[in-house]
C-alpha cells in the first residue's frame, strides 16, 4: 500500500539477544523476530526449557520436536551455552547488539556480569528489557511466580470460570503472553528513545502488573464498589455464549440496534413479544429469552451461522483449531506459514501479526545451538 | 524513559484517537503514556458507546435510576478508565463540514487510531486514502475483529465474541470436561491493543528512516491466536486438539487453585520439580499420603494429580490465602492469592510498584485510576489528567493544534459542527 518495506522487515538492522526461560521474553523473541532482527536465542546446553515442555511430536520428548519451542522459537538463531559458566561470552556479542530481553533473575545476571549498569556502561545505546513475574521492586520482588500465579495475583483468573467451581486459568501461558507482548512493545519504544538519543535505555515489567493493567472491570469496583463475579458461558441472554448444532456461538445484542439485527437474523415471531422490547425487560425476562434463543441456535450448524457472522450480524462462531487453519480468512491474509523443519517435518507457524509480503516465511525454529560456530568462531564451538 | 526528564519515546508527536470500545482506547491511552498528544474524536450523533452503553454509575449522585445519557457519558467509569490523559474533540463527522474539520486535525498527526468496519470508515470520506491526501506521511492503524479484507471483515467483534473465534475458547475450560469456557472479560481487547501498540512503534521507526507512513491492519482474532500458537503445531504434529487442561499444566505437577479459608478464597499453586515438591511436603508438616514414593516424581504426581488435588485442599482448606500465600512463597514454592478486584487494590506489591493514583475528575470527583505500565516501581510515572468530558478541549485543539481562529471557532460552534454535549435519540437509552 506503501513504498515503505512492510512492517515484517522494520527491525532488520537490528540485533537482539534473548536470554530467556520460559515463555514471556520468549514471545517477545519471536515478535521482535517477526518485525525483521535478527534474534538469538541464548540456551543452555540442554536446551532452552520450553524444548522439554512439549506437546512432543508422537509425543515422544524431544529437544527439537516440542510444538512450543517450533512456535514461539521460530524465526530466531539458537546460541547454546554451558551457562552460567560460559556467560561471559555474550559480552561480546552484547556490545554489538541493540537490545537485551531475559527474564533472568537479577542476582544471576549480576553474577555472570550482565546486569544493567555493567551493560550501559559496555554498550551504552543497548536497550534492555527484563520481563519477570513481578518486577525489580517492591515486596514480591524475590517471590517465585509461574502463568498460573500471576494470573491469579493479576486479578484475571478470579473473574473467570463457573460461579460455582473453583477460578479458571484460560489455556495456553497468557499472563506470559501479555507480559510479552508489552516486553515487545517496551523495547521497540526504547529502541526509539536509543536511536534519537544515542542512549539506551532498562525496562523493568512486571507480569503481574501487565496482567492487573489489562483487567477490564477494575475501574467499577475501584471508583463504584461493583464486583466483577465468574459468570460462565452466558452471563446474559443478551450476551453469551449458546450452543448450536455442531459447536458454540456467540450472541452479542447489547444495545438496541444490535438487538435489531439479532431479531432480524433469528426471525421468530416470539422475539416481538413486549416482554422483551426494551433492554430492561429484556433483562427482566432473561431466563424465557435464553430459552428461545437456544431453541434457535442449536437448529443451526456453524456454517450455517459463519454466514450470518459474515453479513455483520451479531453472532460469533467458536473456531477450532483445525477450522481455523482451513478457513478462507487466514489464507486470504496470509497468516498461516507451512515451515519445513529438519526434525519435525512440516508445521504451521502463524504470523506475523502484521503486514508481510505473500512471500514471507519465518525461519524454522533453531536446532540447539545451530548459530555457536557462526556466532563464537571455532575456538568455542560448542554443543 | 524517564518522565521526570520528560524522556519519553512519543514526545512530540500527535495521536488522533477515533476509536470506539475498549481496545482502541486502551491503545490511544498507552500512546499518551509513552508521550505523546492524544485527541479523541468522537461525534454529537455517534460518540464512543462506552460512555453510555452500560449506566455503571449506580453510586453516582445517589442515583437509583439510570442517569440519562448526556449526564452519565462523561461519568462512565470504563470510558474514564481508559481515556485518561486524553483531549476531547467533538465534531459531526457526518456532515461535510465536520470532516473537514477532522481533516485539518489529521493534516497536524503523527498517528490516526480506528476501530469502525470497513466500510464505516469508507462511507464517511476516512479511510486510509482520503486521510493521506492531507497527510501523507500518517501512520493510519485499525483493529478489526478479522482484518480490512477477506470474507470475514464485515463481521461485527468484540472481544469476548472474538475469543470464540480465535480457538482460544474452544482450548479453555476445567480439566478433563467436555464444556469449553471463556475469559472472564474482554480478553481480546487488552492483547490487541498492545499488538498495535508495537506495530505503530515498528511504523515509527521506518517513517524515522524512509519519510513515509502506512496502513496497519490489526486483527484481534488474529491476536489471540498468536497466544496459543503451539496448539497449531501440536495439531498437524499429531492431529490433534489438545485436550483441556484447566489450571494444569504440562509438565509442573501438581498446580491448581485450591480453595481456602473463607467464602470464595482460592490459592494458586505451581510445583515445578522435585525440590520445590519435597519442600511442599516439609511446609504440610510430612503427612503419610504425601510421602508416597510415587509422588517423588512428577510423573507419579502427574498420574496421581486427581488424588494430590484432594489431600492438597484439605490442607489449603484450612489456612488464609494470603498467609498461605506467604508461607509457600517462603518455602520458594510459586504461590499466589486468587485476588478479586478489591484485593487488587488492596496488594502490596501492585501499590509498592505504584499502580494506582487518584485524580479529580470535574464532575464525578475523586477517581482512581491506573498508571501507565511502562514506568513502574518507586517512581511511576503520575497521570497529568483525567478522561475528558465530551467536547472538553474543542476550543484549545482547533486553536491550539489546529490553528483556527476565533472567529471560525466561534462560528463552527453557532453551526453545531463542534458541540459539547451528545445528542442521544431513543435509541440510546
Amino acid at each position: 500500500m506503501t513504498n515503505n518495506l512492510p512492517l515484517s522487515h522494520a527491525l532488520a538492522d537490528v540485533l537482539v539477544l534473548e536470554l530467556s526461560r520460559t515463555w514471556a521474553a520468549a514471545f517477545a523473541g519471536r515478535l521482535l523476530a517477526d518485525a525483521g532482527a535478527t534474534v538469538v536465542l541464548v540456551e543452555p546446553a540442554d536446551g532452552h526449557p520450553l524444548r522439554h515442555e512439549g506437546p512432543f511430536l508422537q509425543d515422544h520428548p524431544h529437544p527439537e520436536a516440542s510444538a512450543s519451542h517450533l512456535f514461539v522459537n521460530a524465526g530466531k538463531r539458537s546460541l547454546a551455552l554451558d551457562l552460567p559458566a560460559q556467560a561471559h561470552l555474550l559480552l561480546p556479542l552484547l556490545r554489538q547488539a541493540h537490545a537485551f530481553v531475559t527474564d533472568v533473575p537479577a542476582e544471576e545476571l549480576d553474577s555472570s556480569g550482565l546486569s544493567w549498569p555493567r551493560l550501559h556502561q559496555e554498550n551504552p545505546r543497548l536497550v534492555m528489557t527484563r520481563v519477570t513475574p513481578f518486577g525489580d521492586t517492591g515486596p514480591y520482588r524475590r517471590y517465585q511466580g509461574t502463568n498460573l500465579v500471576c494470573l491469579a495475583l493479576g486479578g484475571q483468573m478470579k473473574v473467570t470460570g463457573d460461579p460455582g467451581l473453583p477460578p479458571l486459568s484460560n489455556a495456553g501461558a497468557q499472563a506470559e503472553y501479555q507480559g510479552g507482548l508489552a516486553a515487545f512493545a517496551g523495547t521497540v519504544a526504547n529502541l526509539l528513545l536509543a536511536e534519537e538519543t544515542g542512549e539506551g535505555d532498562y525496562l523493568d515489567l512486571s507480569i503481574q502488573d501487565v496482567v492487573a493493567n489489562n483487567l477490564e472491570g477494575r475501574s467499577l469496583t475501584f471508583n463504584l464498589g461493583v464486583m466483577a463475579q465468574r459468570s460462565g458461558l452466558c452471563p446474559s441472554a443478551v450476551y453469551g455464549v449458546y450452543p448450536c448444532a455442531d459447536g458454540w456461538v456467540f450472541v452479542n445484542a447489547v444495545s438496541p440496534s444490535l438487538w435489531e439485527r439479532l431479531k432480524a437474523a433469528i426471525g421468530l415471531p416470539q422475539l416481538d413479544d413486549p416482554r422483551f422490547a426494551s433492554q430492561a425487560s429484556r433483562l427482566a425476562h432473561n431466563d424465557e429469552l435464553q430459552a428461545i434463543i437456544a431453541s434457535w441456535t442449536v437448529s443451526m450448524t456453524s456454517d450455517e451461522l459463519r454466514q450470518l457472522m459474515r453479513q455483520g450480524y451479531p453472532l460469533t462462531v467458536a473456531e477450532t483449531v483445525a477450522s481455523l487453519l482451513e478457513g478462507e480468512q487466514w489464507r486470504q491474509r496470509c497468516y498461516v506459514h507451512s515451515v519445513r523443519h529438519p526434525q519435525a517435518g512440516e508445521v504451521p507457524v502463524l504470523g506475523p501479526l502484521w503486514e508481510h509480503p505473500p512471500e514471507w516465511s519465518p525461519r524454522p525454529a533453531p536446532l540447539l545451538g545451530e548459530a555457536n560456530g557462526e556466532l563464537l568462531g571455532d575456538g568455542d564451538r560448542q554443543g | 524513559m524517564d518522565w521526570r526528564t520528560g524522556r519519553l519515546p512519543l514526545k512530540g508527536l500527535l495521536v488522533v484517537d477515533w476509536s470506539v470500545f475498549w481496545a482502541g482506547a486502551y491503545l490511544g491511552m498507552m500512546l499518551h503514556d509513552l508521550g505523546a498528544e492524544v485527541v479523541k474524536v468522537e461525534s454529537p450523533y455517534n460518540w464512543d458507546p462506552m460512555r453510555t452503553i452500560l449506566d455503571v454509575n449506580p453510586g453516582a449522585r445517589g442515583a437509583q435510576q439510570a442517569l440519562p445519557p448526556e449526564e452519565r457519558c462523561n461519568l462512565n467509569q470504563h470510558f474514564n478508565e481508559w481515556n485518561r490523559g486524553k483531549l476531547s474533540l467533538a465534531v459531526a463527522l457526518e456532515r461535510e463540514e465536520g470532516r473537514r474539520v477532522l481533516l485539518d486535525l489529521l493534516a497536524k498527526a503523527d498517528i490516526f487510531i480506528e476501530n469502525h468496519r470497513p466500510h464505516v470508515k469508507e462511507k464517511l470520506g476516512l479511510a486510509y486514502e482520503d486521510v493521506r491526501r492531507v497527510r501523507p506521511d500518517i501512520i493510519y492503524l485499525s483493529i478489526s475483529g478479522f482484518g480490512q479484507h477477506g470474507p470475514e471483515r464485515d463481521a461485527l467483534a468484540l472481544g469476548s465474541p472474538v475469543e470464540l473465534a480465535s480457538g482460544l475458547f474452544s482450548l479453555n475450560g476445567y480439566h478433563g470436561q467436555p464444556v469449553p469456557a471463556k475469559t472472564g472479560f474482554s480478553y481480546a481487547d487488552p492483547v490487541s491493543a498492545l499488538v498495535a501498540l508495537g506495530a505503530i512503534l515498528l511504523a515509527l521507526r521506518q517513517r524515522r528512516q524512509s519519510g513515509q507512513g502506512r496502513f496497519i491492519d490489526i486483527a484481534m482474532r488474529d491476536a489471540l491466536s498468536f497466544g496459543i500458537g503451539s496448539a497449531f503445531v501440536d495439531w498437524a504434529i499429531n492431529g490433534r486438539e489438545r485436550p483441556r487442561l484447566g489450571n494444569r499444566h504440562p509438565t509442573y505437577a501438581p498446580q491448581g487453585v485450591y480453595r481456602t479459608y473463607g467464602p470464595d478464597e482460592w490459592i494458586a499453586i505451581s510445583v515445578r520439580n522435585d525440590q520445590e515438591w519435597q519442600a511442599l511436603v516439609r511446609l504440610m508438616g510430612s503427612p503419610e499420603w504425601a510421602t508416597d514414593p510415587e509422588l517423588a516424581t512428577a510423573e507419579g504426581r502427574r498420574r496421581q494429580h486427581d488424588l494430590v488435588d484432594q489431600h492438597l485442599e484439605r490442607w489449603t482448606s484450612q489456612h488464609c490465602a494470603r498467609a498461605l500465600e506467604a508461607a509457600l512463597q517462603e518455602a520458594g514454592i510459586p504461590a499466589g492469592a486468587v485476588l478479586d478486584y478489591r484485593q487488587l487494590r488492596l496488594d502490596p506489591q501492585l501499590n509498592a510498584r505504584g499502580m494506582t493514583q487518584e485524580v479529580q475528575h470535574p464532575l464525578f470527583g475523586t477517581e482512581v485510576r491506573t498508571r501507565s505500565l511502562w514506568q513502574r516501581g518507586p517512581c511511576s510515572q503520575p497521570i497529568d489528567r483525567p478522561a475528558p468530558c465530551f467536547g472538553q478541549h474543542n476550543r484549545y485543539v482547533l486553536r491550539e493544534i489546529v490553528g483556527y481562529s476565533e472567529h471560525e471557532v466561534h462560528r463552527l460552534e453557532e453551526e453545531g459542527i463542534i458541540a459539547s454535549s451528545i445528542h442521544p435519540t431513543p435509541q440510546h437509552d
